[in-house]
């Protein structure tokens, strides 16, 4: 452990210098063997959901043609988990270098939201033979909302993202054999070359579908309540996806970091903190002069489920967003902490109404997923987390100090020296630096 | 005979009234509102015209394997008396049941009449054909019912089969069949054969073709088991009277119940009439009102259809193959969707689970960081006494 | 230290000025009328629905099963054709609208309206809805389709219905039974209809019909009114009311289409694909600069710490 913690107490003034895998954990927990569990489960309701058709796996009927595989797992999930575009922002446009601490965790759990996402989509449209159409630019209808989103968030998953997260895989192979050394610099160094235009794209194409998941409920007009529905929507829905994703990055660091007793950078978490705050701010300025401009704030004090979500919402919204603030002032990590969680939870909620809770086709009309539906939804979170585990184990992801790369290294190297039998097998441990190279 | 009348000319010959002819050509009228090209006139007076300028036709009649009820089924017309005028209106020269003449003199009536009338009479068949083992099962004067049959239908300008047996087996082809009892069109393959299934059916089916044929030269409209569209292009549901009763969802359960007595609809215990193509529920038999099985209580049993009579259980309920709305209506806005108590329970519990996390996750966040504000207390009073100890030595040493 | 306001003003005006240049030579004409005019199909087919005719018979629900060869939705109770909405069987059906203080009650026949401006169309990814471009109907093909159920959700009608059984479910809508004019005969529905209730014919002629019945009929029709004639845009299937229209489930969505009024500034955002382009530039050079800069203390940090820089 590092020497600057006090008793596993992880409360110091820690740097976050470089991202350390978390050792000393076992790969496989209880915990971890309930999520593949779940996840086994998903995919074998998945299975059957292919044979029968959605009809008797959900709860989606002719009105609520979207069940929560599309608004939940999309529509929230993705957002939830786009900390790759607002963390990136905030720290390469906008160069808040502290957060690049963060970069790594951002990447790795939006790759994993977005992956579990669009698994999701696949499953939940109903003819995906014809979805190679998206080959064929002409055929695209660009005016469609859904068109954007699907082909955007499709591009942007399978190569800007999945590009920016090689780079752990990259240094643990580099790590782990001599011989692999010369091909992933050159790799890296390719990579390098490249890197300004995927990162550029890496912040365009969710800018472009976060917002245009807003805009698909443009199109429902009238059928989405006027407290939600809005010619900003796509503005709003982007901002939502901002603040939760510093959530989900910062909060989640934060658990991390408590659960496997690292040391927390206060001034990268109280940096998040801030930003995370002004964007809830602006957030709820635009949205409470959208509401109050379009003369609809009298139906937030009707008696009807609509109005309820709609406090429910702001109320957890401006609440963690106040919770951030005074936790800049007070320094309380646990204020800080439900600060990101409520935050997060309440844009949830916003991002969910308009594509659900506020969305009322028919007078009569109600919507409540099934249980195979939920389980698969469930399951696909589960996998998602186990990744994350999987992935924070076996690669440089969570941010630490130095000192943490250098016990880490003294750790495998007592408890699993690496077999050297001969020259030709001389794999390394992670974090040790073989005696060939030089500095 | 070698003189060959005209119908009008042998109606006035034999004394029957023109009020009576009037009278079979209007109930013509109502038989076929359609699909007759005979009927397709303006007034009963044009179709009256047309059949009196006809000559009689040549009607030989064979019987085989039958009840007779065919045959009955046409006698059994009284107001008008038309068993009397379709013997004026067409020329029956051979029928075993209605002729006087017996044993050989009836033979040899039939031999005239074909000589007579040779390609020109028209065969009507009541009953089956037995076919098994040669068809020894029915012979006449010596001779299998199946060479008669091909005999006298060789010089026939039509053959109708009448009733269920002749048109494909009847009674006598019901499970085992051990006669090998088939219909006429299984044994008259070369020549078009008119089917008018039926137990029994309606007389004026008969009448219909047999006019048609002889007034307009052609045969009516035939479907694809050459059964006459006008009487048998309609399934008994489609014109049934207790139609609205099954569109409402009124069914009678047993004889004799409630429903039973308010006549409501018959199909639950075993009515045919969704899969029966007749006309019985527009024209009723005996001409006597709702003289009809459905009219009477009874479920249609399906007798004209090949696939049911005798195949299918008498309370056998049948599939509707053409679905019809019923008389109720949905209204404008319907209620659909909802939760089940199991995927409510869900979310309750992973609700439940996420907030209980964050529970704890919070309460170690704020008991670590108390923990850790006292280690670093403790730890700076600590560093604050060894600095205090030390100035204490600096202070001893100078 | 964060990227400075004239830093981001600098760079994005390297890189936009040549952008805006083309958008305006291109001219905000044409952005105007991209986005505000709507086509109308120059033979434009429809049909004329006067609820006060109809006698609510349901003919014209079991004959368009037949013309579209589906089979009747007996799911209700096994025994009569009775869907209580459209479903994935059902692409017409008649209501019944009944209010409770026995006050005039109406019929109304549900089928596609196709509009002059569908929304299903304008969401539909790959076009598998799309407007015939001579006789205006809005047609499914699914060779296309890919199930994402969206125009379920911006159908103001709620007319498209997905078949949710099955392994190749597909999209039900009404199509004018197209593949019945192509043979000249008339849609299933106004072939069987006794009364004349639902007649089928261009729309302009149409059109000057119902007109022609509100003029002979002064204050028998509801506001004097066709509905379809402007509302959403103009829809080809038209619509005349004793009763209120929205009290038969016809919104009252304004002379604005959906997609009109709902997608005017993604549309002009989007316009040529000119701002995302602009921001692309820009966020590369912003970047590539960052980068270079990232790189330097990177490498500084791994002299100072022996440890391998992370990138």
């Amino acid at each position: 452990m590092s020497s600057t913690t006090v008793n596993n107490v992880p409360i110091t003034k820690a740097r976050w210098e470089r991202a350390v895998p978390v050792y000393g954990v076992s790969l496989v927990s209880p915990f971890f063997l309930l999520l593949v569990a779940m996840a086994l489960l998903a995919l074998l309701l998945t299975a059957y959901r292919e044979l029968v058709g959605l009809g008797p796996v959900s709860g989606m009927n002719d009105l609520f043609g979207w069940g929560i595989w599309k608004t939940f797992n999309v529509v929230v999930l993705t957002a939830w988990g786009s900390g790759a575009f607002s963390v990136g922002i905030a720290a390469w446009v906008f160069r808040r270098k502290r957060l690049q601490a963060l970069m790594r965790m951002a990447l790795l759990t939006s790759f994993l939201a977005y992956a579990c996402g669009l698994f999701l989509l696949g499953i939940d449209v109903g003819r995906p033979w014809n979805f190679y159409w998206v080959l064929f630019p002409w055929n695209w209808n660009l005016h469609s909302p859904m068109a954007e989103v699907a082909i955007c968030m499709s591009v942007y998953a399978m190569v800007p993202l999945a590009l920016e997260n090689i780079p752990p895989v990259l240094e643990r192979l580099w790590h782990f054999d001599e011989r692999l050394q010369p091909g992933v610099e050159r790799f890296e160094k390719g990579l390098h070359k490249f890197f300004p235009w995927i990162i550029a794209l890496a912040y365009l194409l969710p800018g472009m579908h976060q917002s245009s998941l807003g805009a698909l409920m443009l199109l429902a007009g009238n059928r989405v309540h006027p407290l939600w529905q809005t010619p900003l929507l796509p503005l709003l829905y982007l901002g939502a996806a901002a603040f939760m994703s510093f959530g989900c990055v910062a909060g989640g660091t934060m658990v991390c970091c408590l659960v496997w007793k690292r040391a927390m950078d206060m001034e990268v978490l109280e940096e998040a903190a801030r930003i995370t705050a002004w964007l809830i701010s602006g957030w709820l300025v635009v949205r409470v002069l959208d509401i109050l401009f379009r003369g609809v704030l009298y139906t937030a004090f009707q008696s009807n489920r609509c109005a309820a979500v709609f406090w429910i919402e702001t109320f957890l919204i401006t609440y963690g967003g106040w919770m951030l603030c005074r936790s800049l002032r007070d320094h309380k990590l646990r204020t800080m902490y439900l600060g990101f969680t409520l935050s997060s939870l309440g844009g949830m909620v916003y991002r969910f109404s308009p594509t659900t809770l506020a969305y009322i086709p028919g007078p009569k009309a109600l919507y409540f997923p099934s249980t195979i539906e939920l389980l698969v939804a469930l399951g696909f979170v589960a996998m998602g987390i186990a990744g994350f585990l999987l992935a924070v184990k076996l690669f440089a992801i969570l941010p630490a100090p130095n000192q943490e790369w250098r016990d880490m290294a003294q750790y495998f190297k007592l408890r699993k020296p690496y077999i050297r039998w001969t020259k030709y097998f001389n794999f390394g441990f992670f974090g040790d630096k073989l005696p060939t190279d030089s500095d | 005979m070698s003189k060959h009348p005209t119908i009008e000319e042998h109606l006035e010959a034999s004394g029957v009234s023109r009020r009576s002819f009037i009278q079979l050509c209007s109930m013509l009228m109502v038989t076929a509102p359609a699909g007759l090209a005979l009927t397709n006139k303006k007034s009963v007076f044009e179709i009256a015209a047309a059949i009196g300028k006809t000559k009689r036709p040549s009607v030989i009649w064979l019987h085989f394997q039958d009840c007779t009820g065919c045959t009955e089924t046409l006698l059994r017309t009284s107001a008008p008396d038309v068993a009397h005028l379709i013997l004026d209106v067409i020329s029956l020269d051979y029928h075993e049941t209605l002729m006087a003449a017996s044993g050989a003199q009836a033979e040899a009536a039939l031999r005239s009449a074909m000589a007579a009338n040779a390609g020109k009479y028209v065969l009507v068949v009541e009953g089956a054909i037995p076919i098994k083992d040669d068809g020894v099962y029915m012979e006449m004067n010596s001779k299998p019912a199946v060479q008669v049959l091909r005999e006298v239908a060789a010089q026939a300008a039509a053959v109708i089969a009448i009733g269920s047996c002749a048109s494909w087996g009847g009674v006598p082809s019901a499970d085992p069949n051990p006669t090998g009892a088939v219909g006429v069109d299984s044994v008259i393959t070369g020549k078009p054969v008119i089917n008018l299934p039926g137990c029994p059916p309606n007389p004026y089916n008969l009448v219909g073709v047999v006019l048609e044929y002889v007034t307009m030269g052609k045969l009516p409209q035939l479907d694809e088991i050459n059964r006459p569209k006008f009487a048998y292009e309609r399934v008994i549901h489609e014109n049934c009277p207790r139609r609205a009763h099954f569109d409402a969802g009124r069914f009678a359960a047993a004889f004799g119940d409630e429903g039973h007595r308010k006549g409501w609809c018959l199909y639950k215990m075993g009515c045919k009439g969704p899969v029966t193509h007749a006309a019985c529920s527009t024209r009723h038999f005996n001409e006597v009102p709702n003289c009809w099985p459905i009219g009477i209580g009874t479920p249609c049993q399906g007798c004209t259809e090949k696939n049911v009579l005798w195949r299918m259980g008498t309370f056998e309920t049948v599939p509707i193959h053409l679905a019809t709305p019923p008389d109720t209506y949905p209204p404008i806005y319907s209620a659909i969707g909802g939760a089940t108590v199991g995927a409510a329970a869900l979310v309750g519990a992973v609700a439940g689970a996420l907030g209980g996390v964050t529970w704890v996750h919070s309460q170690r966040f704020a008991s670590s960081q108390e923990i850790g504000m006292e280690r670093i207390e403790a730890d700076r009073a600590e560093l604050e006494k060894i600095k205090a100890a030390e100035k204490n030595l600096d202070k001893k040493e100078d | 230290m964060a990227i400075t306001r004239r830093e981001l003003i600098t760079n994005i005006a390297k890189a936009g000025v040549p952008a805006a240049v083309a958008m305006t030579t291109v001219g905000t004409e044409t952005l105007h009328a991209e986005t505000e005019h709507i086509p109308v199909p120059n033979a434009a087919l429809g049909l004329l629905y006067d609820a006060s005719l109809c006698i609510g018979c349901k003919a014209c629900e079991a004959a368009c099963n037949e013309a579209n060869n589906t089979p009747a939705d007996t799911r209700g109770d096994g025994l009569h054709q009775a869907p209580s909405d459209l479903n994935d069987v059902t692409r017409n059906i008649i209501k019944l609208y009944k209010p409770e203080d026995n006050s005039l009650s109406s019929f109304v026949k549900r089928q596609c309206m196709h509009c002059f401006d569908p929304a299903c169309a304008a969401g539909c990814p790959f076009q598998a809805l799309h407007k015939d471009r001579q006789d205006g109907i809005v047609l499914w093909d699914g060779d296309k389709c890919i199930g994402c159920r969206y125009c379920t959700i911006t159908c103001p009608y709620s007319v498209p219905r997905f078949q949710w059984k099955g392994l190749d479910p597909v999209v039900t809508k009404c199509e004018l039974c197209s593949h019945r004019l192509v043979k000249g005969l008339k849609p299933g529905c106004t072939s069987v209809c006794p009364v004349g209730a639902v007649i089928f014919g261009p729309r302009t002629v149409l059109l000057l019909e119902a007109k022609r019945r509100i003029k002979k009929n002064p204050g028998r029709y509801y506001q004097d009114r066709v509905y379809g004639e402007t509302d959403n845009g103009g829809t080809q299937c038209l619509y005349l009311s004793r009763v209120p229209f929205e009290k038969l489930g016809l919104p009252e969505l304004g002379s604005e289409s959906v997609p009109a009024r709902t997608l005017r500034w993604q549309k002009r955002i989007y316009q040529y694909f000119a701002l995302p382009a602009l921001l692309y530039v820009g966020l590369v050079q912003v970047i590539r600069k960052n980068l270079a800069g990232h790189e330097q203390e990177a490498h500084k940090r791994e002299k100072e710490s022996g440890l391998r820089a992370q990138l």
